[in-house]
This record gives structure tokens, sequence and C-alpha cells, in this order.
């Protein structure tokens, strides 16, 4: 090849050399493998208000309902009194009614000295 | 149902990931085949074909249908071959398939393999965003301004990156029948 043949020979070889080879099909599916798990997306702060709009705020009724049964059920209870048998119905006093007990809970002013 | 690029990447950004398959099933073979003839190396073409399909998930979100996808995803690639610092060697000639050509002897099939395989060393010298626009060029068949909003640069500037490379090439070809003489 002389020198003058350069330049064609040099566009040929390139547009050969370059041309995409045939997909490889098992590299496909490697790299689809490769992908999995997919990490978290990352949001633009521009698109909050519409992500937050197409959340469901709609009211749930139900357990609005089942939150208000709860609380009417608590303050029945705690006017009734009828949890005191289980955590002991005025144990305080008991506690405090013992000897021991009463120099802590009546302690004399620290700076007078006067006992309560 | 559109099936379209955009319409896939509307529904990728609303985390569909059975729209992401699908997109990276439409795409990977092109761009598993662009990062090769860039790089030179089929393990790390399959590297940068994974990391870009992970980007087209990850920014869904964010993608703004200003180019078409293709585009866009084309320039992913091309920027992480050409954010690779490592120069990968070529595709073997082999690798390219043999010349259909019956009209040369044995001898002169012989001589224009040496030659080629000078050509795909010499490509494989070539800096990276020369290689880059001559593959887009050559290979793919784009036209200057398609490789210049793949490569982020004016036409001009693809157009002296071409003449860059050819001159490159046509040097190490020069000096390779100069030898030969």
């Amino acid at each position: 090849m002389t020198k003058g043949q350069l330049p064609e020979f040099l566009e040929t070889a390139l547009k050969r050399l370059t041309q995409a080879a045939p997909p490889d099909d098992a590299a496909v599916e490697r790299v689809l493998k490769r992908l999995s798990p997919l990490p978290r997306q990352k949001w633009p702060l521009w698109r909050l208000p519409g992500v937050l709009l197409d959340w469901q705020f709609a009211p749930a009724w139900p357990r609005f309902a089942a939150l208000a049964c709860f609380a009417a059920l608590g303050f029945v209870i705690g006017i009734a009194g009828i949890d005191r048998r289980f955590d002991g119905g005025g144990a305080p006093f008991a506690v405090a009614g013992r000897s021991d007990i009463g120099s802590i809970v009546f302690e004399p002013e620290p700076l007078t000295g006067a006992r309560p | 149902m559109d099936d379209s690029d955009e319409a896939l990447m509307a529904q990728i950004a609303r985390g569909d990931e059975r729209a992401f398959r699908a997109l990276s099933r439409r795409h990977l073979p092109a761009m598993l085949g662009l990062a090769r003839r860039i790089l030179g190396n089929a393990a790390d073409a399959e590297d940068v074909a994974q990391e870009a399909m992970l980007r087209v998930w990850t920014f869904a979100p964010r993608w703004q249908p200003l180019a078409l996808f293709r585009t866009w995803l084309t320039r992913v690639v091309v920027n992480l071959c050409l954010d690779r610092k490592r120069r990968a060697p070529w595709v073997a000639l082999e690798a390219a398939g043999e010349i259909v050509d019956s009209a040369l002897g044995a001898g002169e099939k012989a001589e224009h393999d040496e030659r080629e395989r000078l050509v795909a060393d010499a490509i494989a010298e070539l800096p990276p965003r020369q290689r880059a626009a001559i593959v887009l060029t050559y290979g793919d068949g784009m036209s200057n301004a398609q490789v210049a909003e793949i490569l982020d640069t004016t036409v001009s500037a693809v157009e002296t990156l071409l003449v860059r490379g050819k001159q490159n090439l046509r040097r190490a070809l020069d000096s390779a029948i100069d030898e030969d003489d």
C-alpha cells in the first residue's frame, strides 16, 4: 500500500473497526442480573409537594372511631376507678406510712429547720 | 399503551421497576456495544453499562425530557467511559470478524489484516475523547451535531477531535509503512 492509498484505507478501516458488534445477550443478562436490588431513587426537592399530594391523606374514619372509643374507655376506667385494684389502690400512702420513709417525705426546711 | 422511552421514564420516575427492566432491555445491548468500543474491554463495558442504568433508575425522578432519552443515555455512557482513567486494551481484531474479500490472495489478506491491526492499536492509543468521537461518528454514524451534544461540546470542537484523531492514526500508519519499506 502506498501513502496515497492511506486515507481511503483509513476511512474503510475506521468504519469497519468501530462498527457495533452483534448484541451480546449473555452480557445483557449479566448486567440485568446485577441491577437488582435497585437502590433508592433520588427525589428533587421541588417535587416534594407533589409527592405529598399523591399520598393518601384521606381520613381513615374507622381508625378515628377506634381511637375515640379507646379514649372514652380509658376515661371511664379512670373515673370509675376500676384500675385501682390492679395498681395497688393507694399503695404510695401505705409506703409513706412506714417509719423510715417519714424523714424523706417530711424533710425539715434546710434553712430554718422547721418541719412541715 | 405508550411504551416510548419517555413514557417509560415517567413510569420509572414513579418507582415502576417493570418499566425500568423494559427500558434496560431495550437499550443495554447498544450501550454495552458502545462502551466496549470506547473502552476496548468487555468487563469494563459491563461495569459502565450497569452504572449508567443505575443512574437512569436513581435519577429518573429528576430527569427532564429536554433531549431524547437515547441521546441522554449515550452521553451518560460516554462520560462514564471517559471517566475511566485506565487505558483498557482495544478489542482484538479477531473479535471484529473476518474480512470478506475474495479478491485478496493469502499474502495480501495477511498484509491487510496486519494493517488493520495497526489501525486498531492506533485507535487504542488515541486520547479518550478523540476515540469516543471516532467511535460515535464512524461506528454509530452520528452527525457532528449529535456527537457534540453527547460530548457536551461544540460542532467545531468535534471536527477538531476527528481531524486530530485521524492525523494521529495516519501518523501511526505512516511510520509503520516507512518501517516496512
